[in-house]
């Protein structure tokens, strides 16, 4: 059974020493005898009909016509039936290249031209030719050595392979030079077998290539060395994504309970100082009274002043600790209806202490007629509160200005907006885009998570929390979307 | 000896505190005067009678610890009991170490708050004592002649009158002249009583000065 070879591109020349040969070879032997002859050209087309080519074979003496058929019928089995359909011609080699008694080359290049087409169009993988010149006349040698450089220059561009043989008896070392030059390589009987013999064009284009192969099997191999370190790389990058997302939402749900901790812990002085504050009040006014009760004459007025202060100490007490349960208060976010400027007066009382610790000087100016939202009033209470912590400590890093903060509430055309504005240092117009994410901080002792979940949970209200550009400090408003109609009476 | 009534200066931001313990500071019969900012008491004048000041740690713009150093800063020794809504140790042992009277965390009980301001205006009484009785000695010390100055340091170091004449360059008995002088100009019965005045004035080392050969 006929082997195919093992790149389609390549064809199987049959002969041995040869082995697989690209399209467009153009190729020469030398010979003594007949069998020389046989010996090379049969194996050739055997294996050209083989491989599905179409043949033709150019034959002059010593070699008959009819001895080459016989030859290849005995050596091709199905020899008959590549015949019928004339897969293989089998020619007289002078009549080929003589029309009349000129001799016509270019028509010899048409022809070759021609029949390659014809041989792609009946379905051949391409034209397997050898062409025999024991016919040539010595005055047609160089014409015929111009038409074979020719040949040898166009026939990279078909699909063609082609053995030239000339007879070695008579020739002479110009011509053998000249035979050399017009083809790519020969073959050459040496002891028993054939041998190559390549022409140092061809060895060096065959290094050429070999070099050029060796270039590119190095480059494949430094590339995908490169491309298997960056694929690493990345699978190294989307785990550590992967980790550092999973740590983000462990962080996340972990700060939400630091954060009420850390801001409990903070608001703790201030909560014992609003207590006691009017507890002091009220356990002076109390001791003053019983002691005026217990001296000879007690003043109805006097003690009528004293218990009244004492109710409304009473009274404020109690306010303010209704104010910190609201604040403690834990559970799921709730949904009711916001009246935002209240819950920005009740961040103000619980920060009062903070501010005037830092000697900030607040200003609120609150619009009084704040359309209502809706969402949970802790959750909005620790956004404040964290602006607000912002904003005392951004100005508590500057010396030397005025340490003012504006909350400011208005009615905008989508609902109610809030801005917090302070006079420190300002943020950085590069640094605007990236407060906002998670773990990003400009304090030393920051963890970078408060703008982020301050930011979650206005969106989570349906709201925006963003930066504005201000000439001086720092700008950050929040908006609302009004209450949807189905939440008002 | 009739003292005048003596003033128990308050400085707390809650007014309603203020009040409170005014109407109970008045009722033992002292006078108050409230302010509701160390800013405030620092502006206002301050009779040379005996006085307290009851300071609540959190104030607005500099805080009670800080006003404490800043008065001693600027050499007023007001005694000082401080209040405050959520007194801590570390808080009261710098306010103590700084020479406070109290600390009382409110709210208190009143008879800690009228002790601890009896404390105070008792301390500040012997300090006001003690600065009076200074200025009485310096007022005689000036009356010396400068020889009796000269001679009043060596006297109350131990020398005797033959070594205080050897170290000035004169005569034991014009040294037992200078000596009798001063004594009696000083109001000073015996030399150890000189010795106290000479401390209470803290005048300079009496060491002996280095003779010329």
């Amino acid at each position: 059974m006929a082997t195919q070879p093992v790149d389609p591109q390549l064809r199987k020349t049959g002969i041995g020493v040869v082995g697989d040969v690209p399209w467009g070879t153009h190729f020469f032997m030398f010979y003594e005898t007949k069998e020389d002859l046989l010996d090379a050209l049969v194996p050739y087309f055997k294996a050209g009909l083989e491989t599905g080519e179409l043949c033709l074979w150019l034959v002059s003496e010593p070699l008959t016509e009819k001895e080459a058929r016989n030859a290849l019928r005995q050596a091709v089995p199905e020899f008959g039936r590549y015949v019928a359909d004339r897969s293989i011609e089998i020619l007289g080699g002078r009549g080929f290249y003589v029309s009349g008694d000129n001799l016509d080359l270019q028509g010899a290049i048409r022809t070759w031209a021609e029949k390659t087409d014809s041989a792609l169009t009946r379905g051949y993988a391409g034209l397997r030719v050898s062409a025999s010149t024991a016919w040539l006349e010595r005055k047609d040698w160089n014409a015929f050595c111009d038409y074979e450089n020719e040949v040898n220059n166009s026939i990279g561009n078909w699909r063609m392979t082609a053995l030239c043989t000339y007879p070695l008896t008579g020739s002479t070392a110009a011509e053998i030079l000249d035979v050399t030059r017009t083809h790519q390589f020969a073959i050459a009987r040496r002891n028993k077998g054939w041998e190559m013999v390549e022409t140092s064009e061809l060895k060096q284009a065959k290094s050429e290539i070999k070099r050029l192969n060796d270039e590119l099997e190095r480059r494949v191999i430094e590339r995908t060395l490169q491309l298997s370190a960056v694929n690493e790389e990345m699978s190294k990058e989307m785990m550590e994504r992967q980790r550092a997302e999973e740590a983000l939402l462990e962080a996340q749900a972990e700060l939400v309970r630091v954060t009420r901790a850390l801001d409990m812990g903070e608001l703790a002085a201030t909560i014992a100082h609003e207590v006691n504050q009017p507890l002091a009040a009220i356990v002076t006014n109390g001791n003053f009274s019983l002691r005026r009760l217990e001296s000879a004459t007690p003043n109805p007025e006097e003690l009528r002043v004293a218990i009244t202060e004492i109710v409304n100490d009473g009274t404020r007490a109690s306010a303010v600790i209704s104010r910190i349960r609201g604040l403690l208060m834990k559970g799921i976010p709730k949904r009711t209806e916001l009246d935002i400027n209240q819950i920005i007066q009740d961040v103000v009382i619980l920060l009062r202490n903070e501010l005037t610790r830092n000697r900030v000087s607040l200003r609120t100016e609150l619009a009084a007629d704040l359309p209502r939202a809706h969402g949970d009033p802790v959750q909005l209470q620790q956004v404040f509160i964290n602006l607000i912590m912002n904003a005392v400590e951004a100005m508590r890093s500057s010396t030397g200005r005025t340490r003012e903060l504006l909350v400011r509430s208005a009615r905008n055309p989508d609902g109610a907006l809030v801005q917090v504005q302070d006079s420190g240092p300002g943020i950085e117009p590069e640094l605007a885009d990236r407060i906002f994410e998670p773990f990003f901080t400009t304090k030393a002792e920051g963890i970078g998570m408060g703008l982020s979940i301050s930011r979650s949970i206005i969106e989570s209200h349906g709201g925006k929390l963003s930066i504005i550009p201000v000439s001086q400090g720092a700008l950050f408003q929040l908006t609302f979307p009004s209450t949807p109609a189905m939440f008002h009476d | 000896m009739t003292e005048p009534v003596p003033i128990v200066f308050v400085v707390d931001d809650d007014p309603s505190v203020c009040r409170a313990i005014k109407r109970l500071v008045e009722s033992v019969g002292l006078h108050v005067e409230m302010f509701g900012s160390a800013s405030e008491f620092m502006s206002s004048s301050r009779p040379e009678i005996a006085s307290c000041l009851v300071l609540d740690i959190r104030l607005p713009g500099i805080g009670g610890l800080d006003f404490q150093r800043e008065l001693a800063g600027a050499d007023i020794h007001i005694p000082i009991i401080f209040i405050t809504g959520h007194g801590d140790i570390p808080m009261s042992v710098r306010a103590m170490k700084a020479g406070a009277v109290e600390f009382l965390t409110k709210p208190f009980r009143d008879q800690d708050l009228l002790d601890a301001i009896q404390v105070g205006l008792a301390r500040d009484r012997a300090r006001r004592q003690r600065q009076s009785e200074t200025a009485v000695l310096r007022e005689r010390f000036e009356s010396l002649t400068p020889r009796e100055r000269e001679v009043l340091p060596l006297i109350v170091s131990g020398l005797l009158n033959k070594q205080v004449a050897a170290e000035i360059g004169t005569t034991e008995a014009t040294v037992k002249v200078h000596r009798s002088q001063l004594m009696r100009k000083m109001g000073a019965d015996s030399l150890p009583e000189l010795v106290r005045m000479a401390e209470k004035m803290s005048l300079p080392s009496l060491k002996r000065q280095a003779s010329k050969p």
